[in-house]
């Protein structure tokens, strides 16, 4: 693991991944500490404040305090897209590689259903699921999971077919091991590198996928200071103040960059021939 | 003396690696003089390819050339440009490598390959060239050349490919053809065959040769001298037959001595009475049977044969002639027709092995690479079939004893041993089960000849110490010949011969064993 770590850090990717990561962590942890101002106390007569002294970040039409609102709306947006695409992950790649070790008839219903799935686009899914279960974070949460369920699905099996045909799955298989076992224990270690790439990439995603969520009012609900519904709700000021649409674009685009910088980093990283 | 045609004087080669550079050829002075062929012999990562590369001036970026020389005739390699290299590939130099399959454009015809070389070095013209390409693809034993002018690689065999190569390797007349394991990527009767028209067009033409190769014997039958390289270095150079004869080197020595020979058996006990596992009319068919399309392609069929307790069955055949479905077949890995006898039960199906089965029937395969889980220490690889089959994970230092490996090796990964190594982990946990038969399918195959030997040897004292029955599955006669108590020949997915080695030299054997034999490489030292 702090070999992993080393690795990581060498290229100029990863380091700089980690720290953006770094910096947002804190954010969500020291976040409500951190503010300098209550993020839901008006001020009438601060409203439209252009980033200055009192306002770093300016405030918003009703004279809140937006680098506040984006300190705490870390708290709310990150661990959401990280927890949705976990779970995603975990599923897709545990299907995936079982898919992959069952093949023949097993391997073809459950890729075609994947494929069917697959076929509805990620944003749509995620809308249909929020508008059937009801509007809200948690939803939301599940919304994305199952949303990113068919790709990962996708990316796991095509690895997992060549480990299959190795041969210390047939020698699993030779001495009688279970299903779970050589699934979970031989196989899915060796398929885990392209796994966490595509999970760390997909968090971005993610962190989009919700951000569109509540600009479309799907999502969180206001006054929650989440990224996504600050730039809904600054869309109506754009002319009047910029700087509430770019402040939380800027901070739903330097998370997403951060974590594809650390996806690029670990699949250097990962690479276990790369031992020199 | 006659200037010789190839001499490579002092020369050396390193590689830069992110671990500073890495020495591959140390201070190698070879000559090969006209008409003289230059046999080659190491075991792998001792630098014969990059030997090869380096005469051919096509070395990878990061290699260094602190000194030596490299001489052609009177024309210093090392010293001429990329341009004027191109006019010595091919026109004064050719070569032959392991792989036909890769060394053919699979875009172009065979033909069109062919006369390009023609076109470039010779100067003739389309016509004049197809001409001279059909000759040249008469002149090694091609039937129809015409036809197989217009093929592409797809549509040839490996030993058409093969001679297809050596066609236009000798097409522009050269002085020097380098050949790198031409024959290793074939088996082993179009490979004996390659190698018989190599000699005769050697002769014809007196071109002078150099002959790079893993496999002794081989070489022994094709060139005059050999030069034994050893981690970069030339540790010996003779004529042929005092090298296999009166080796001087004691690493020589050791690489002659680990040639499997026939006629000194490393087995003399008798096999047990009765029968430990019976196959019955064993048939395997690869693919989904579907409504529409062609039927499933069968990998074995009929085929029956009986393992005694302690008996060394070996099972020979070329590439493709069902001897690894039948080890499949037999350790539950592929669906199966007819029916397995063991311990008094019949069995029809893999879901029929139950755990007795499994436990008494072990499989050991090709590729260590490949059937050790990289992602485990070799620790927690031994542990598992302990586990399963009701044994301590205690006695892994046991097992690692057993094997000749030190106990230390239980806390390292795969990739941190080599591939010898490996292969003795892979026998150790088959070797965890405490099994009755081991399913060997190919595992010395990819090792060196030396690791080779001392592997066979770690087999043999397993099976004094647990009399356990060995199926050996091997394309090496001569490797069969020495150890095992009866032979099971194979071929295109049937048995045609099973009878006890001695009778091997007998008269009622099928013809195709007698060609098997007769490909094989006539052991080193066994002919003058």
């Amino acid at each position: 693991m702090t070999d992993l770590l080393r690795r990581l850090l060498r290229t100029p990717q990863g380091a700089l991944g980690l720290l953006i990561l770094l910096l947002i962590a804190l954010a969500c942890v020291f976040g409500p500490s951190l503010a300098p101002h209550d993020p839901e106390r008006m001020n009438i007569l601060g409203r439209f404040r252009p980033p200055g002294a009192q306002n770093w970040m300016g405030a918003d039409q009703l004279g809140r305090d937006m680098l506040s609102r984006l300190l705490i709306g870390a708290r709310t947006t990150v661990p959401l897209a990280l927890l949705a695409t976990l779970a995603g992950s975990a599923v897709g790649a545990s299907l995936g590689t079982v898919s992959a070790y069952l093949g023949g008839r097993w391997d073809e219903a459950i890729m075609r259903t994947v494929d069917a799935i697959l076929a509805v686009p990620g944003l749509l899914l995620a809308l249909l699921i929020v508008s059937t279960l009801g509007k809200g974070g948690g939803n939301a949460v599940l919304a994305v999971a199952i949303a990113f369920v068919p790709g990962m699905t996708r990316v796991t099996r095509s690895v997992a077919l060549s480990v299959r045909r190795q041969d210390y799955v047939s020698a699993a298989i030779a001495r009688g091991e279970g299903g779970a076992w050589i699934v979970f224990r031989e196989m899915l270690p060796n398929v885990a590198a392209p796994i966490v790439i595509e999970t760390t990439i997909r968090v971005a995603f993610a962190v989009m996928l919700f951000a569109t969520l509540s600009f479309l009012g799907l999502g969180a609900q206001p006054p929650a200071p989440e990224w996504g519904l600050m730039v809904s709700e600054a869309r109506r000021y754009l002319h009047q103040a910029p700087w509430m649409i770019v402040s939380p674009g800027l901070a739903i685009a330097v998370t997403v960059i951060g974590f594809n910088l650390l996806g690029d980093g670990l699949r250097d990283a990962l690479n276990p021939r790369d031992d020199r | 003396m006659t200037r010789p045609v190839l001499d490579v004087a002092g020369y050396t080669l390193d590689y830069a690696t992110r671990a500073g550079p890495y020495r591959a050829l140390d201070d190698v002075s070879l000559q090969i003089a006209p008409g003289e062929v230059l046999g080659l012999v190491g075991e792998s990562g001792s630098g014969k390819t990059s030997l090869a590369w380096a005469i051919m001036r096509a070395l990878p970026g990061n290699a260094i050339e602190p000194a030596g020389a490299i001489r052609l005739g009177a024309e210093d390699l090392m010293r001429m440009d990329q341009r004027a290299m191109g006019a010595i590939r091919g026109r004064r130099i050719g070569m032959v490598f392991q792989d036909p399959a890769a060394s053919l454009n699979p875009t172009l015809t065979l033909g069109r390959q062919l006369t390009e070389v023609l076109e470039r070095h010779r100067g003739l013209d389309r016509a004049a060239a197809w001409r001279e390409g059909i000759e040249a693809l008469r002149r090694v034993e091609l039937r129809d050349p015409e036809a197989l002018m217009r093929r592409y690689p797809h549509e040839a065999s490996g030993g058409e490919k093969q001679r297809v190569v050596i066609a236009s390797a000798f097409a522009c007349r050269p002085e020097l053809i380098v050949f790198d394991e031409p024959t290793t990527a074939l088996d082993v009767i179009t490979g004996a065959r390659i190698l018989d028209l190599f000699r005769r067009l050697r002769q014809e033409t007196g071109v002078a040769g150099l002959y790079i190769s893993h496999d002794l014997a081989l070489v022994g039958r094709v060139a005059g001298r050999v030069a034994v390289l050893q981690r970069g270095r030339v540790v010996e150079q003779a004529a042929a037959a005092t090298i296999f004869q009166a080796p001087a080197h004691p690493y020589t020595r050791a690489l002659v001595d680990a040639v499997p020979r026939p006629e000194r058996r490393l087995v003399r006990d008798e096999p047990g009475d009765g029968e430990l596992i019976a196959a019955r009319d064993i048939g395997v068919r690869y693919g989904r049977r579907r409504w529409f399309g062609a039927a499933p392609v069968s990998g074995a069929r009929g085929i029956s044969l009986a393992v005694r307790p302690g008996e060394i069955l070996g099972v020979v055949g070329e590439s493709g002639s069902g001897k690894s479905t039948l080890a499949r077949a037999l350790t539950g890995l592929a669906p199966f027709e007819g029916e397995i006898g063991f311990a008094g039960r019949r069995i029809t199906a893999p879901a029929g092995m139950d755990a007795a089965y499994r436990r008494a029937v072990q499989i050991v395969f090709q590729h260590p690479d490949a059937s050790l889980n990289p992602r485990q220490r070799v620790g927690s690889i031994l542990e598992r079939p302990l586990r399963l089959y009701g044994g301590e994970a205690a006695s892994i230092p046991r097992l690692l004893e057993e094997v000749r490996l030190p106990a230390g090796f239980a806390r390292r990964y795969p990739h941190q041993l080599s591939g010898g190594e490996k292969q003795r982990v892979a026998v150790a946990r088959a070797f965890a089960a405490n099994p009755a038969l081991v399913v060997c399918d190919e595992i010395t195959s990819s090792l060196d000849v030396s690791v080779q030997a001392s592997v066979i040897e770690l087999l043999l004292a397993l099976r004094r110490q647990h009399g356990t029955a060995y199926l050996f599955i091997t394309h090496d006669l001569n490797l069969v010949r020495q150890i095992a108590h009866r032979v099971a020949v194979m071929r295109q997915g049937e048995l045609v011969d099973l009878l006890p080695t001695a009778a091997l030299d007998g008269a009622d054997v099928h013809p195709y064993t007698r060609e098997l034999i007769a490909a094989s490489p006539t052991p080193v030292g066994a002919r003058p």
